[in-house]
């Protein structure tokens, strides 16, 4: 099939096979690794992207439901203005280990944070318990969202102010 | 060789011949060292590289699988060099057998030995390479070396002043030679170490940049997805070749020694295709036991034989003949899988007559025989590109992921990438040991007069020696490579060395008694099993801990007081055990509903008491906080020791809530996250780690937090529910 989609802002059209799963078109035909594969069955989170805003789990996204739709990888998540909150949190608490379930943490994360600037411990907690982390990195997790929370609500403040 | 100013300019012009030096060590020697005049590199050792530009890179030769070695190390040369780590690339460093643990005579990444086997040779390479540069201002200055110093990449004149670059001295600094003693810097004097520093690899972890094994992208490059028998052992009879390889972007249908490889275009091509591939297999000679058997097969040979004596103080006969009471208890304890969260994978490429690997490994030479194995090539023409690791844990210690790429890659003679699903890679994995534990104590009065501790199961060396013992001996011809593993011809011409895996723990049991036998009894279902982070302290650690606790309540003591008199000789024990009691106010005990369980437990050479507070909620085990104690000798970088510490508690956490795999008529019976449970963010108690002041020597922190947690939260059920569980995992009870 001739799958076109917009992926990190650019549009592309790609011929694939139209079962595979969207994480495969992700990795191999476009080049973006940072996305990984921990278990094909949405159980693990590893492969977490944005498609059009919302956070799917993309080894078990099929291509029909993406055509003509927006996706955001990791890659995508800094700006021309720098790194995502989250990420410069991630690197301020030292939250990877082995880091491979990093990208997915912060996917999650993102979409909490853009829906809720000022989340709860609870809801954070909510939000990234369909994420596994074998390392075991789950409180530098929630306390680096903290921050990042706190760090986005001030800077929306001097923003308004 | 006197160079003077002038000489400093020529060579700083790059006029003068190049300087490159072999380095001459006995055995095989690889790594080249000394001055790339073309390139302005200098390399002073196998660790180093310097270059004119201001660069400095640094080998690191022990994997970094999240275990903090990529910061650990470069902070340990960065310190006596005299540059921030942060300013130093590291690199994974390729075979040789410069970079071999020494404690292996393998180059491997295990045991939790990185950090302690690192700790004076890394200190003193940085120091050597700093000594040089600065010998070498020294002369440019025509002043005297000792009253020059180094400070961030620069040497300082002695009238504080003037400086110069390392780049601009590793031309001068190559012909320069350390006559002198090189004392390491004093710990007041440290920068670096010691530090609260952050992760050298976190940021390229949060962007989605750090690159795997499974993100290695090769020009031309084809996919290759692996049936392997359901049942260990079985053979491929046939299959159905011809359909399969006529399904769309199938390139190939390989088979290979016991397995069926499907070779395509795209990843996700090869798993439709294997998808119809029908194999018959020959189970004649496969395993076919269930989880069962193995434990029945475990008490028949407890039964039929007493094993190896590994541990006899005073005498246990005598001391059981004259007790009051004899306590006895058995611990049956499963069978665990990895769960790496990235899934074993290997990218090979044979062209040319070499082949060149691309693997998430840790062992990179045993990587080299495995590939070397299902080739025509001998291991000095195989490559193998260590990359980050997507968690260890000991799973890829063993390299038959990458020997199956290899084989593909030597039919296919193309690029291949093997990707394992998680189905593949739970039922295949080789697991930590399950074992069988027989306790004994005697009792007194209200003193324990003997401990007998007998673990029942099978050592791991015996699976491992395949390819570690070839690779002991690269040289040796490939013919030899099965008669090598098969006699265990390991550790330099030694017979295999003492295989502790299967007491380690046991056999050092720390308390003060009188009469103490630990004994093996060595037997071996054939389920593939390998190390397992903390491997025996595991199974040992649950089984002496939990047996304790039990002689504490049988004796009428509280578990704290009840160590705590028996391990007054033992000041780095009783100082973590003091620590955590402090820590978990231990006297005030548990709010109403929760309930404390304690364990103390050395391995890897590090010290750790942790305190765990548990109760039932909804019909599940939750654990509400975990308190910790640990010496790990001097700290490097306290982040990493707490975050290693943490890990392992909550590795600990998940195998002693959810940890099992069973075996159905030799089938394993799990297969992805759905039925191999993680612990989940949910789930995850508050934790509190306290590291004790140390200037003992650097111990390890990978594996040390995950034992104690296990008989911890174990003996905190116990306290709540007044049932003792003696398997794992933990149930509600």
């Amino acid at each position: 099939m001739a799958l076109s989609l917009t992926v990190n802002g650019d549009k592309r059209t790609i011929e694939v096979d139209p079962d595979t799963p969207l994480l495969w078109v992700i990795r191999d035909e476009l080049g973006l690794k940072g996305t990984k594969f921990g278990c094909g069955a949405g159980l693990c989170g590893a492969c977490t992207v944005h498609l059009d805003g919302q956070p799917v789990r993309s080894c078990s996204t099929p291509l029909e439901i993406v055509q003509g739709r927006s996706v955001t990888t990791i890659e995508g998540l800094a700006t021309d203005a720098g790194l995502h909150p989250l990420q410069k949190a991630w690197v301020e608490h030292g939250v990877p280990q082995c880091g491979y379930c990093q990208s997915g943490q912060i996917m999650s994360a993102a979409h909490l944070l853009a829906n809720n600037p000022t989340p709860l411990r609870e809801d954070i907690v909510a939000a990234l318990s369909g994420n596994l982390c074998r390392c075991g990195t789950y409180s530098r997790i929630i306390a680096a969202v903290e921050s990042a929370a706190v760090d986005g609500a001030s800077e929306s403040t001097r923003d308004g102010a | 060789m006197a160079m003077n100013r002038r000489d400093f300019l020529k060579v700083s012009a790059g006029s003068s011949g190049s300087l490159v030096l072999a380095l001459s060590l006995p055995g095989c020697a690889s790594v080249k060292t000394g001055f790339e005049e073309k390139d302005g590199r200098w390399r002073p050792d196998a660790w180093l590289e310097l270059t004119t530009d201001n660069e400095v890179y640094f080998t690191l030769a022990r994997v970094e699988m999240g275990q903090g070695t990529y910061t650990g190390l470069t902070t340990l040369v960065a310190e006596e060099l005299e540059v921030a780590p942060s300013a130093i690339k590291p690199t994974f460093a390729p075979v040789a057998s410069e970079y071999r643990n020494p404690l292996y005579k393998l180059q491997l990444t295990g045991g939790s030995t990185s950090l302690a086997t690192s700790w004076e040779p890394l200190r003193q390479a940085g120091a050597e390479a700093r000594e040089l540069l600065i010998l070498a201002a020294a002369r440019v200055w025509e002043v005297n070396h000792r009253e020059c110093t180094a400070f961030e990449g620069k040497v300082l004149h002695p009238n504080g002043a003037d400086s110069l670059a390392y780049g601009k001295l590793v031309g001068l600094a190559a012909s320069e030679e350390v006559r002198h003693d090189i004392a390491l810097k004093p710990r007041e004097q440290w920068r670096y170490i010691g530090k609260d520093r952050g992760r050298l690899d976190a940021l390229a972890k949060s962007t989605g940049a750090a690159s795997y094994g499974i993100d290695t992208d090769l020009p031309g490059m084809v996919y290759a997805v692996v049936s392997r028998p359901p049942r260990h052992g079985a053979r491929v009879r046939s299959f159905n070749r011809d359909e399969v390889k006529s399904l769309p972007g199938v390139l190939d249908v390989i088979d290979i020694e016991r397995r069926v490889a499907v070779v395509a275009g795209k990843y996700w091509l090869a798993r439709k295709a294997q998808a119809e591939l029908k194999i018959d297999w020959d189970n004649s000679e496969a395993l076919n036991l269930s989880t069962g058997d193995v434990f029945a097969h475990y008490h028949q040979a407890a039964d039929d034989d007493d094993g190896e004596q590994e541990r006899s103080d005073g005498d246990v006969s005598e001391a059981v003949g004259s007790a009051d009471r004899v306590l006895v208890a058995n611990y049956e304890q499963p069978y665990l899988a990895h769960a790496t969260l990235e899934p074993m994978n290997a990218t090979a490429w044979y062209r040319d007559n070499g082949m060149e690997v691309w693997a998430p490994t840790q062992a990179p030479d045993l990587a080299r025989i495995a590939a070397a194995r299902v080739s025509d090539l001998s291991p000095d023409d195989i490559t193998i590109n260590t990359t980050f690791l997507g968690g260890g844990f000991g799973r890829r210690l063993v390299q038959d992921y990458i020997e199956e790429a290899a084989a593909v890659a030597y039919r296919v003679k193309k690029p291949v990438k093997v990707i394992w699903s998680r189905e593949e890679d739970t039922r295949h994995d080789l697991f930590r040991p399950a074992m069988l534990h027989r306790m004994k104590a005697s009792i007194s009065g209200s003193e324990v007069t003997s401990w007998q501790h007998r673990v029942i199961g099978p050592q791991i060396l015996d699976w491992y020696v395949r390819n570690a013992a070839p690779a002991q001996y690269p040289w040796s011809p490939k013919f030899l490579y099965d008669t090598l593993g098969k006699i265990g011809l390991m550790a330099e011409g030694i017979a295999t060395p003492k295989d502790f895996s299967a007491i380690e723990g046991a056999v050092d049991y720390p308390y003060k008694l009188a009469n103490v036998e630990v004994r093996h009894t060595h037997t071996d279902p054939g389920v593939p099993i390998t190390w397992w982070r903390s491997v025996g302290y595991s199974h040992n650690g649950f089984a002496a801990e939990t047996f304790m606790d039990e002689l504490a309540h049988e004796t009428g003591k509280d578990p704290y007081r009840f160590r705590r008199d028996l391990i007054q000789h033992q000041p780095r024990h009783l100082a973590v055990l003091d620590k955590v009691a402090d820590m978990a106010n231990w006297q005030a005990g548990a709010p109403s509903g929760r309930a404390r369980g304690l364990a103390l437990f050395q391995s890897f050479g590090t010290f750790v008491a942790q305190v765990v507070e548990a109760s039932i909620e909804n019909g599940e085990i939750r654990v509400h906080q975990v308190w910790c104690a640990v010496d790990c000798g001097q700290v490097v970088n306290p982040d990493i020791v707490r975050d290693q510490i943490e890990g392992g508690i909550i590795f600990g956490l998940t195998a002693a809530v959810y940890g099992e795999i069973t075996l159905e008529n030799g089938e394993v019976q799990q297969s992805n996250f759905h039925d191999y449970l993680l612990m989940r963010n949910y789930q995850v108690p508050e934790v509190a780690i306290r590291i004790i002041d140390s200037a003992e020597p650097p111990t390890g922190v990978g594996e040390p937090g995950v034992p104690p947690v296990l008989p911890a939260l174990g003996n905190a059920l116990f306290a709540l529910t007044g049932k003792r569980q003696r398997t794992l995992p933990l149930r509600v009870t």
